[in-house]
């Protein structure tokens, strides 16, 4: 045991920089997703039918799939087509479009959740479909979808794990590494899980501040 | 007088059910028209539809003597000409007050911040609102989000304002302070569509008052006529019941 904790101690750095390479990950995949699942989230309820029928194949389509497939598929599959990507791209725009498919049913159902005369009062002073959905629906939709939101970026750091296999050196695979030379699973595995959740656990303090601040009075 | 308004021969549909039969009608600038009937007339569908919130499968409506054709992007600029007060009020909820009444002006009709700021703080002095400027709509009371509703729409400068049932969701002791601001508004030349149950008002503001009941005008005369000789045996009932609780 006493050996177990003195390996953790010492590869503790090096854990900590893979949890970097995740969270550097992660963002940009929570950025990308966030965009993506926007749009597609109002594609989905829009009239015409050249937008929701795409979003809605989009939707099932990365819902229905396996994460890990999605992964290989970018990776190891693309360069057939002469796509080639290098590992890194390769994992967040995974984790990205991935993400999106989630993100775009959270706003759809938080675009739902307005009234819909909120959506009429601003078209009656004159403003766009664009401005309407822009200034009042997605405002008040995107605070009524926080929690949701604040659960799927959590999913998505725990998922962002997975692309340890296309040779990432984030946190999961850090501490494959150390373990191959140490064969300190327990300590070093047990490290790994308390650095996730400390990252979850901050994140979700945020999301959770972030819903106080934007909650009216 | 100055025709502003002109319906012809509105009809409409909610799928199977046939809302509008038929609706003819016309308001002249500085008029004020209160329409009453039982619910499920037509009242509001019929407001909704000259904003063209509604589609409607038959008809004509002109605005200022155009024609206004519901498919062309010129809806939205012929909407910031009609202002509409709903029976919710419908102030949007994440904006405090002055950015619920400088938003569209600002957003839709390029004024700068300074001026649409200057115009908000003169129109919620008008609904004797100035000191809510901060606040936001879910600490206020109905009767003071409604007139927080009016002074938004206001601030696009309508030729017509069209009211759908504005003091219906409102506490009793809550309705009057929105009826003084319609009053007032009234007073000061507006031309208003309003749809209401308040008798007292439309006895004292209305130039002219149409009866509605399943989807057609039934009656339209100036108010002196309107109540003391109810046309029709529908709208009798109807009087009585309302003004007889």
């Amino acid at each position: 045991m006493a050996y177990q904790l003195q390996v953790l101690l010492e590869n503790f750095d090096y854990l900590l920089l893979g949890s970097v390479i995740t969270l550097k990950i992660t963002s940009i995949a929570v950025l990308m997703g966030l965009f993506i699942g926007t749009f597609v989230g109002m594609g989905r309820l829009a009239k015409s039918k050249l937008l929701s029928y795409p979003s809605a194949i989009y939707v099932e389509f990365l819902r229905g799939t396996p994460l890990l497939v999605q992964i290989f598929l970018i990776y190891y599959g693309l360069p057939s087509l002469g796509v080639n990507l290098k590992a890194f791209p390769a994992a967040v725009i995974a984790l990205g479009i991935n993400s999106g498919a989630y993100v775009a049913e959270i706003v759809r159902a938080g675009i739902q959740s307005v009234a819909k005369g909120q959506y009429e009062a601003a078209r009656s002073l004159g403003m766009t479909h664009s401005q309407a959905m822009r200034y009042v629906i997605l405002p008040q939709a995107f605070r009524n979808i926080l929690p949701a939101l604040g659960n799927e970026f959590i999913a998505l750091l725990k998922d962002s794990s997975l692309v340890s296999v296309i040779g990432i050196t984030e946190l999961m695979k850090s501490g494959q590494i150390v373990i191959s030379r140490t064969f300190a699973s327990f300590s070093i595995y047990g490290g790994v899980a308390l650095i996730y959740f400390a990252m979850t656990f901050t994140l979700s303090r945020i999301v959770r501040h972030v819903e106080k601040r934007l909650a009216v009075a | 007088m100055r025709e502003i308004l002109r319906v012809e021969n509105l009809h409409k549909y909610y799928g199977e059910l046939y809302v509008l039969k038929g609706i003819n009608l016309h308001l002249d600038k500085g008029e004020v028209l209160v329409v009453i009937g039982p619910s499920g007339s037509g009242k509001s569908t019929m407001l909704r539809c000259i904003n063209h919130l509604e589609e409607y499968q038959g008809g004509k409506i002109y605005f200022e003597g155009k024609l206004i054709n519901p498919k062309s992007g010129d809806i939205n600029r012929i909407r910031t000409k009609i202002g509409m007060v709903f029976q919710h009020f419908y102030l949007f909820p994440h904006l405090k007050v002055l950015d619920n009444l400088i938003l569209a002006p600002v957003k839709v009709l390029g004024m700068s911040k300074e001026e649409a700021t200057e115009k908000a703080k003169r129109l919620l002095e008008r609904v004797g609102l100035l000191d809510k400027i901060d606040a936001h709509p879910i600490n206020l009371s109905g009767g003071q989000q409604q007139r927080v509703a009016i002074a938004r729409a206001l601030m696009m400068d309508p030729d017509i304002m069209l009211f759908d049932e504005p003091t219906s969701a409102l506490d009793p002791e809550l309705v009057y302070e929105v009826l003084a601001v319609m009053k007032d508004l009234a007073r000061s030349g507006m031309t208003m569509i309003v749809v209401t149950h308040e008798m007292g008002f439309a006895r004292e503001v209305a130039d002219r008052l149409i009866f509605m009941d399943g989807g057609r005008i039934i009656t339209e005369a100036p108010p002196e006529e309107f109540f003391s000789h109810p046309k029709n045996e529908r709208m009798k009932e109807f009087l009585d019941h309302i003004l007889n609780i």
